[in-house]
């Protein structure tokens, strides 16, 4: 059964590189100017391009000849992961890639640590009071906190923190100091939707009969909630990780770019704005294969929390 | 214990929640003021007057004037008829497709459906901002490469929903015995599944506006969306924060309103529990 | 004899309305306690209100006294540190009682060990002795999924016991259960109740009322009817409602002479055979359904009888053998009644505008239905509800009206009477036959009850897993 699941899983990256190639190359398509021209520059960097290496990549990929046989060497190309030089900086899009990685993952898992924290935890007692003054609150708290957009928690903060109080710097990249503000609007946005998932997952397991069962057995809430509530909400939250996972996709585009954190976000952003397209190619095919790895991760880790067959 | 005196549970509650009233009404006053605004007082929101740059009410413009002295409440309208319209045409779009073919893998099984659910899940993994970016590349037209690469974000919702209760409703007793009955896939769509459908379809068209209309201002703020000057929400925050501390409620205008608009979408989107 | 647990005047209110009248019991050592009644009559309602757990807005009144312990019902916080320690509870459907995701053993043990205080390895042992006592001792490393139904029940019931109960309050233990099935569980419970334990059993069911002896108390609509030993009780009961339920249980019901098959044959079935999960269910079964027939299929549950059903309807696939149908009458004319009456219609439209939905498809005579209710004892009135605003009993007769009103010649119903209540059951079963007879179709009708079956059916066929022989 894993090994299915695994083969499915296999099959979602083929489609997903598929997929990103078709976008990336009706980009290319899209493009004003000569596209030989272009994909040499993609190649070689903009720097190295002649006439000649532009003949030469015309001849290669038969541009003369119909859209789709073109299309099928730049399929080709993606297949072998051979992504080319970013047309701006002109270094492979590889070591672009890698380097703003770093400082990505940095900022994501500071921020999903921080969100770890607040979220879950309130969500799981608010959950096994369901309807009390706590869950209440926190549906307040999260409705409100949701209908604030990341961007705009940046922007709330940065006029709060950097401004009205100046405490904190509004952007920058280097010292410790820089992390906090974009992290934290980060981790809240993460927070108020985990706080609701965890809240339903555990609610919902604590209206099934063997939560009323274990009360009659004699144990008492908080060996309940050690012995019988935290692992069988654990699929439920595993399975969400994806979920966080898009949300913090997402919230990292924006964010980078608000704060100035030289990630991959900050990068797709400058990439788009400039028509980069291998750069554009690049991020686009990490993500979407890194969402797929996740979605395999999710599969293991949810097999090893709840291994029965067939599940409800 | 479940209860086993069955007949003591009420049946169940039907109709809009407090929540779901508390967002309709809050919608409506939105979209009250964005087709409003014009006809109560007509200004064009393009239109500069460097004299009045960061002045305040007056008669031709009652919120106000921006840094370049264009009416606050003409811009404040305009980019929320903008945003609110690709929202509505990607919500509208992404429910028929995601729906229609929520259904069909439903009903069909086999091959159909798990090459539908392959091509969701994949499609899934490119984040929908990424999505809208590249399409914004690919179709010029901004408002009209939103909407479509918007569509193309949404539709999984709807079709991972509509798929699973479909598949659901249509194992139950029920459609088997209109089947027996003599009816025809028709009936079974009205009477069967769309009732269970249909408050579940509310909640993700909202839950999908309100993204779509983040997506849009979040792109604005980080200046790869919707192209000065045509206004636009994110767009109009990044313009006027600069001049915060001479003139906060430039800036809070548009903040305002993009906090009730989401806020009414989410409270609507918040159908009855069973 | 000191009792184990006795309470006074007991009563359950919600806002403002009495849903348990004022009652009185007593539960001694070594004698099983029961509560007889109907869905809805209150019983369930009285055992919460003994242990503490009624649902959140209603409230109890009265005085329990347990051990040498006084306690107010109106309090219910008071009753939890007695749980698992001197009161054990066995819920309905022990294999959703436990935790998915734990072995049997460790949830054994967490009693001996949370609650009793036992040290981890003393609890474990303590844990598989029970199991073993229990026939279970293989199966204490297995999770409730890789249980069968009658092993979860009794790892339930180790579990239930663990930290020390003395006394155990067991709802509906029988809830869907088969009378083998049925057999297991009641000598599990008085196994517990032998050795000077307290056994309250909540329950609809007769045959298990009757079996577990010792004191029995029935209860209608809140009130309790008559209380006292449960053989006196069933042998010469005082009032009218208890003498009904008796009637009502299919093994009193009047044994009829079977009629001989007159009419044409229906439908026909050649070396049928059925398999599912790789286990063979039946196999080269013949059988002819002839017009105005009653024919009826048995056995225990997972034997493949509702298969068996379906695949005659050509609503399931068969891995062998063909069904062919008598030449000439409409597909529409060959009908099924559902095990869950309310899951059989459209939730969302009220039942008048079901039927009328398939007048207007038929073309049918909407005249037709006022006299079927008049025949049904159905109320006119129903027909503005919803499915869900009806009782079982009645929906199940406007499921077989829905079917009549397209003239039958086969109608298969697949348990329709098993989430019903006896009273209700007699009736809509002699209904349903009579009817039959009148309409000259021929009824199939699949029961885990073999009395039921045994009594109302011209001709059975008893399924029993793997082999199947036509009688």
């Amino acid at each position: 059964m894993i090994w299915r699941a695994l083969g499915y899983r296999a099959a979602q990256a083929g489609v997903v590189a598929f997929l990103v190639g078709v976008l990336t190359f009706l980009m290319m398509q899209a493009l004003p100017g000569d596209m030989a021209f272009r994909i040499a520059a993609g190649r070689y960097g903009y720097d190295m391009v002649t006439a000649d290496a532009a003949a030469a990549v015309r001849a290669e990929l038969g541009l003369d000849r119909p859209a789709w046989a073109a299309f099928m060497v730049w399929l080709g190309d993606l297949g072998r992961l051979d992504l080319g030089v970013s047309v701006i900086s002109g270094r492979p899009v590889w070591d672009e890639i890698r380097h703003q990685m770093g400082a990505s993952l940095h900022l994501a898992g500071a921020a999903l640590l921080l969100s770890a924290l607040i979220g879950p935890p309130l969500g799981i007692l608010a959950g096994l009071r369901a309807g009390g003054w706590l869950d209440r609150g926190l549906l307040v708290l999260s409705s409100g906190l949701r209908a604030v957009p990341q961007f705009l928690m940046g922007l709330i903060l940065i006029v709060l923190v950097s401004i009205q109080l100046s405490w904190l710097p509004a952007a920058g990249h280097g010292r410790a100091e820089h992390i906090i503000l974009p992290a934290l609007t980060l981790a809240l946005g993460l927070a108020a939707v985990s706080a609701r998932m965890a809240r339903d997952a555990m609610a919902g397991v604590a209206a099934r009969p063997f939560y009323a069962f274990g009360r009659w057995k004699g144990l008492s809430e908080g060996q309940m909630l050690r012995r019988h509530g935290l692992r069988n909400i654990g699929v439920a939250m595993v399975t969400f990780l994806s979920l966080q996972f898009v949300m913090l996709v997402e919230g990292v585009v924006v964010v980078e770019s608000i704060f100035g954190w030289p990630g991959i976000g900050h990068a797709l952003v400058h990439a788009i704005f400039g028509r980069d397209v291998p750069m554009v190619q690049g991020t686009a095919l990490l993500l979407g294969l890194g969402f797929v790895a996740l979605n395999a991760l999710t599969d293991l880790l949810t097999r090893l929390i709840d291994p029965r067959e067939i599940r409800a | 214990m479940s209860l086993s005196d069955a007949t003591l549970t009420p049946p169940a509650a039907r109709g809009p929640t407090p929540a779901q009233w508390a967002g309709g009404a809050i919608l409506l006053l939105v979209l009250g003021f964005a087709w409003g605004a014009p006809l109560l007082v007509p200004a064009d929101p393009l239109r500069q007057d460097l004299m009045r740059g960061l002045a305040g009410p007056d008669a031709a413009a009652p919120l106000g004037y921006d840094h370049l002295g264009r009416s606050l409440m003409a811009r404040l309208a305009a980019a929320l008829r903008l945003s609110l319209s690709i929202a509505g045409v990607a919500v509208l779009l992404a429910g028929v497709l995601g729906t229609g073919l929520g259904v069909l893998a439903a009903w069909r099984g086999g091959w159909v459906d798990r090459a539908l659910v392959l091509l969701a899940d994949s499609v899934l993994a490119l984040p929908g901002l990424l999505m809208v970016l590249i399409i914004g590349v690919i179709i010029s037209n901004t408002p009209l490469a939103f909407a479509i690469g918007l569509t193309l974000v949404l539709w999984i919702e709807f079709f991972r929903l509509t798929r699973a209760t479909a598949a659901r409703l249509l194992a139950a007793p029920g459609v088997q015995a209109s089947r027996l009955l003599g009816f025809g896939p028709g009936y079974v769509f009205r009477r069967h599944l769309w009732p269970d459908l249909a408050p579940m379809l509310l909640t993700v068209a909202a839950f999908g506006a309100a993204t779509a209309i983040m997506l849009i201002a979040a792109l604005g703020f980080v200046s790869v969306g919707i192209r000065a000057p045509r206004p636009e929400l994110g767009q109009m925050m990044v313009e006027l924060l600069p001049y915060y501390r001479e003139a906060p409620m430039a800036l809070f205008l548009p903040v305002i309103a993009i906090f009730l608009t989401i806020l009414a979408l989410n409270l609507l989107a918040q159908g009855r529990r069973p | 004899m000191t009792p184990l647990l006795s309470a006074t005047d007991i009563v359950v209110q919600a806002a403002g309305q009495m849903l348990v009248h004022p009652a009185t019991l007593v539960l001694h050592p070594g004698r099983p306690l029961t509560i007889l009644g109907e869905t809805g009559s209150g019983k369930s309602l009285l055992a919460q209100a003994l242990i503490g757990t009624l649902p959140q807005g209603l409230t109890a009144r009265g005085r329990v006294t347990i051990g040498d312990r006084v306690l107010d019902a109106a309090d219910p916080a008071s009753f939890r540190p007695l749980w698992g320690r001197t009161l054990g509870v066995l819920p309905q459907e022990p294999w959703l009682s436990l935790d998915p995701l734990m072995p049997a053993r460790d949830q054994v043990a967490e009693g001996h060990a949370l609650v009793r205080g036992l040290s981890r390895v003393q609890a474990r042992t303590a844990a598989v002795r029970d199991l073993d006592g229990l026939g279970l001792g293989r199966a204490g490393g297995l999770r409730p999924d890789q249980l069968s139904g009658g092993m979860a029940q009794r790892a339930a019931f180790a579990a239930a016991r663990a930290g020390g109960a003395r006394i155990i309050i067991a709802d509906e233990p029988t809830k869907g259960l088969d009378a083998h099935r049925r057999d297991e569980i009641c000598a599990l419970l008085l196994k517990g109740a032998a050795d000077g334990g307290g056994l309250l059993t909540i329950t609809h069911d007769l045959a298990l009322a009757r079996a577990l002896g010792g004191d029995l108390m029935v209860v209608r609509q809140g009130r309790v009817v008559e209380q006292g030993p449960t053989a006196q009780v069933l042998a010469a009961p005082d009032s009218d409602y208890t003498r009904a339920l008796i009637a009502a249980d299919p093994a009193s019901w009047p044994r009829q002479a079977p009629r001989p098959a007159q009419g044409a044959p229906v439908l026909r079935a050649e070396v049928l055979s059925a398999a599912r999960g790789g286990r063979v269910l039946f196999r080269d079964l013949d059988l002819s359904v002839h017009l105005g027939e009653v024919l009826g299929i048995t056995g225990p549950s997972g034997c493949g009888k509702s298969t068996l059903g379906d695949t005659l309807l050509g609503l399931a696939w068969a891995e062998a053998g063909r069904v062919q149908r008598a030449q000439g009458i409409a597909p529409v004319r060959f009908q099924k009644l559902y095990q869950d009456p309310p899951s059989a219609f459209p939730r969302a439209v009220t039942l008048g505008r079901a039927l009328d939905d398939l007048v207007a498809l038929h073309r049918l005579d909407g005249a037709r239905i006022a006299p079927l209710l008049d025949r049904m004892r159905l109320s006119p009135g129903l027909l503005t509800r919803r499915p869900d605003a009806v009782s079982g009993g009645e929906l199940q007769r406007l499921a077989l009206l829905r079917v009549l009103l397209l003239d039958p010649v086969f109608l298969f119903a697949d348990e329709p009477t098993s989430r019903l209540d006896l009273i209700t059951q007699a009736q809509v079963t002699r209904l349903m036959i009579d009817i039959a007879h009148q309409a000259g179709m021929a009824l199939l009708i699949v029961s885990h009850d073999a009395h039921l079956i045994a009594r109302s059916c011209d001709r059975v066929i008893a399924l029993d897993g793997p082999l199947a022989q036509a009688a």
